[in-house]
């Protein structure tokens, strides 16, 4: 079909389309009567609406850890603090904040004249109440308050936590959980909060269809006051490219999972949306099992990561939203190192390298020592279509020195604990080792870490996360997380690829978003202070 | 005929049994912990003992045969357990919740695949070889080869993005099912549409057919009276397998159009390992299968006279 063509059926489908949409307009009046008019007229300030791309299963603090949960629990409840989009921590709750120099007592003074959407006022109580109830093993978000002992309540708005152990991540993890009301969340238990959660947020909870939609109505009496907009709608639309189609058509004004970089670029291009670039704390990395008996000299590791050109990756694979990675933390980090030396693309080093380590040229190009092919497995996850190309292109790369990747794919749950189980030899995704709010690798690291997915055992790193853990002040911590960044990188225990970015895109129908933007997952938190074109 | 019932009725049982067995053990099997799924992205240490405490929460703890003892148990009684991954949320309630979705989708798809199918397979058949005939038989082969995530794709490309007349995603009203009942409706049509053609040209040589026209019957009444009501059993047995098929048919279709219905909640269960309501699912399929193809038997006998029930 020729452009003019396209274009006289689109006219002439206008005229229809208006026929169309009398008759329709007609036969939903006449079905839904009343309850169409009641929509109309409540909707002052517009429905925003985003989308996310799986179900929001609860609404209860235990529920904040995936960013779709808590795009929707943060406009509902309320945390003390948060970690807003330039990464620093914002007064929600607490007005201010102060921290002893041991480490060992945090004091927040509470925001006065806040309520509930029970009418019920928020006071010191709360807050003790919340934090001694969700640090109890069984809830998912109990390490959160690693090291608490106890939560004194000084007045109604004055609460000191107590700690038994230093732990630096305390005020922004534990920070971040949101209040809730103690009388009423004793009376319906967590099971019954999460369905139904009452909270001190700029909106409360109107309809939950948990696979389908979220819907939330403005609360007036907030105390930041009251939000532009009359209702916030998330919607579940698990294909990224039916959630391209939506931002054009207008039916949402942002997405809250990503759409593929190619449609965000597309977008980008288009005066009506604006495209945030923020980066990830996570490395794209191929975890090795390092007691594979061919995986386990380091010297194979390292003429790995000079064999794959990492760079390529970034610029075919991700359309050059990436930085090589260096080390585990991430450049935009404040404990990154940068003197930590990078491994350029050599496969002529790669191939010194396993020289060196006795690997030679078999008969098919595949090195051989002492009757060993050095061949593994990594098994990406099943449906992956983001990461696995990586897979693919290292493999190639990997191929051209002599070594023999294979690859697989399984579920996300099956690979995970194969890796913490050691059955598996390598994978690939992302994962965090050390945040901008923590840069110790803790679990990742440690050679008895609960994500030690590499099986590394080196002493002299598990003394580093202990040294660094014991210590509160930034100035102190930096030599020693400076020395696991060296150490990561001359024992390789993974093929750390590269930090991506991660893309989103916002409709300007959307009004309010701040200019200069670090993080992006915080914006979803402040729902209140946006507008409807 | 009610002992043929009762014979039924106890194998039918029986099944049921055995699947919720298989899929207990299946579940179990498969690799991966759902603690950990809960717990997620690692940027947090997580000990043991709060694993342990999860675990004991839901159960998990016990030894296997205890729990499918469990399960099984308030499963007879209709208590279906609550959700691992929607704590709080009873597994009925989310089955309940789903079920309409799916069911208007695939009544509706079913109706138009029907109601397209049957006419244009007979006339195919009939019309030999004519237009007519070749050009059901391509529409068919497309409808059959087109995969369903395609064809749902390009129609929101062109029905929401460029004509503007139904919404891309939703059930916001019902405008929302009419492009997921068209794709599922395809699929079906193609294929009852190949077997009416296929029945009517199997009945057309035969003697009752003979017999009738010789009687003086006109074509019309010929066609009408005895070739289409015996085209009826074999489209009988189509439907009755497409239920079985409701699971799986239709996750693509609702996970394209972001619909909340049962295959979308299947397939979100296993990838979370949330085996309350896989187990569950899978049993109140098991059911609807024993059922609809009991049914399908008793439909059988009543169309077809010739077909008489005994044990």
């Amino acid at each position: 079909m020729s452009d003019s063509n396209f274009a006289q059926t689109l006219r002439r489908s206008a005229d229809r389309r208006s026929f169309f949409r009398t008759v329709l307009a007609m036969a939903v009046a006449v079905v839904f009567g009343a309850s169409s008019v009641a929509w109309a007229q409540g909707t002052d300030g517009g429905t925003l609406v985003w989308l996310g791309h799986q179900e929001v299963a609860g609404l209860g603090p235990n529920d904040i850890g995936p960013d779709v949960q808590a795009a929707v629990i943060f406009n509902i409840l309320n945390p003390l603090v948060h970690v807003n989009h330039l990464t620093e921590t914002e007064g929600v709750l607490a007005r201010s904040w102060d921290v002893t120099d041991d480490g060992l007592t945090y004091t927040f003074e509470l925001e006065e004249g806040v309520v509930f959407h029970d009418g019920s006022e928020f006071t010191a109580d709360d807050v003790k109440y919340t934090y001694e109830f969700y640090a109890q093993p069984g809830n998912t978000i109990a390490s959160r308050f690693n090291g608490m002992r106890e939560v004194e309540v000084v007045d109604a708005h004055t609460v000191r936590v107590h700690m038994d152990s230093v732990n630096a991540a305390f005020l922004r993890v534990a920070g971040e959980v949101p209040i809730v009301p103690s009388d009423y969340h004793a009376e319906v238990g967590d099971d019954g909060f999460r369905t139904a959660p009452i909270g001190t947020g700029a909106f409360r909870l109107e309809e939950w269809r948990p696979a389908e939609f979220t819907q939330l109505v403005a609360f007036p009496e907030h105390f930041r006051g009251a939000p532009l907009v009359e209702r916030l709608r998330l919607e579940v639309v698990p294909e990224a490219s039916v959630r391209y189609i939506a931002l054009l058509t207008g039916d949402a004004h942002a997405t809250v999972w990503p759409i593929s970089v190619e449609d965000s670029l597309e977008l980008d291009a288009d005066p009506d949306f604006r495209m945030v670039a923020t980066n990830w704390n996570s490395p794209r990395f191929i975890p090795l099992n390092n007691e594979v008996p061919q995986l386990s000299d380091r010297r194979v590791r390292q003429a790995m990561l000079h064999a794959i050109d990492r760079q390529r990756i970034i610029d075919d694979l991700e359309a050059g939203f990436g930085v090589v990675a260096t080390s585990h933390l991430a450049p935009h980090n404040s404990f990154y190192n940068p003197d930590v030396p990078l491994y350029p693309y050599d496969p002529e080093r790669a191939r010194e390298l396993l020289e060196e380590a006795g690997w030679t040229v078999g008969s098919d190009g595949i090195r051989v020592k002492d009757g060993q092919r050095l061949t593994f497995t990594t098994t990406t996850i099943s449906g992956d279509q983001q990461r696995r190309p990586m897979a693919e292109l290292a493999q190639i790369f990997l191929r051209e020195v002599g070594v023999d990747m294979q690859l697989a794919e399984a579920p996300v749950a099956s690979i995970l604990q194969g890796l913490r189980e050691g059955t598996l030899e390598a994978s690939l995704f992302n994962w965090t080792h050390g945040s901008t709010t923590d840069p110790s690798p803790t679990s990742t690291l440690y050679s008895t870490g609960g994500d030690n997915f590499t099986r590394y055992n080196n002493p002299e790193m598990d003394g580093l996360i202990d040294e660094g853990l014991g210590l509160v002040a930034e100035e102190a911590r930096r030599p020693i997380y400076d020395r696991t960044q060296e150490l990561f990188a001359e024992d390789v225990p993974a093929l750390y690829l590269h930090f991506n970015q991660g893309v989103l895109v916002f409709s300007n129908a959307m009004q309010g978003l701040p200019d200069e933007i670090l993080s992006s997952t915080p914006l979803f938190y402040r729902a209140h202070e946006y507008s409807l074109d | 005929m009610s002992g043929y019932l009762t014979f039924r009725i106890i194998k039918g049982a029986f099944v049921v049994v055995l699947i919720s067995l298989l899929t207990f053990v299946v579940m179990r099997i498969m690799p991966g912990d759902p603690v950990y799924l809960l717990l997620g992205e690692g940027q947090i240490p997580i000990s043991d003992a709060q694993i342990a405490a999860i675990r004991a929460k839901w159960g998990l703890d016990r030894p296997l045969h205890e729990q499918y003892l469990v399960w099984a148990g308030n499963l007879f009684r209709g208590d279906f357990g609550t959700s691992l991954i929607r704590p709080g949320v009873p597994v009925r309630h989310m089955i309940f919740e789903a079920i309409p979705v799916t069911a208007t989708l695939n009544f509706y798809a079913l109706v138009l695949a029907i109601a397209v199918a049957i006419p244009f397979g007979i006339a195919a058949a009939v019309r030999r070889n004519s237009i007519v005939d070749y050009a059901s038989n391509v529409v068919s082969a497309l409808g059959i080869a087109t995969p369903n995530f395609w064809l749902a794709l390009m129609l929101i490309v062109v029905f929401a993005l460029y004509l503007r007349w139904l919404p891309p995603f939703g059930l916001r009203s019902w405008q929302g099912y009419i492009l997921p009942v068209i794709v599922i409706a395809t699929e079906e049509m193609a294929v009852l549409m190949r077997i009416t053609r296929g029945a009517v040209l199997e009945l057309l040589p035969q003697d009752f057919v003979r017999t009738a026209r010789s009687k003086g019957l006109s074509e019309r009444a010929v066609l009408y009276r005895h070739v289409v009501s015996n085209t009826m059993l074999p489209v009988i047995t189509v439907i009755g397998f497409r239920v079985a098929f409701i699971l799986s048919g239709t996750i693509i279709v609702e996970t394209v159009f972001a619909l909340p219905g049962i295959g979308r909640l299947f397939v979100d269960s296993v990838l979370r390992l949330d085996y309350q309501v896989v187990q569950s699912l899978v049993v109140v399929f098991a059911l609807l299968v024993v059922v609809v193809n009991l049914l399908t038997d008793m439909v059988y006998a009543f169309v077809d006279p010739r077909i008489r029930i005994s044990t």
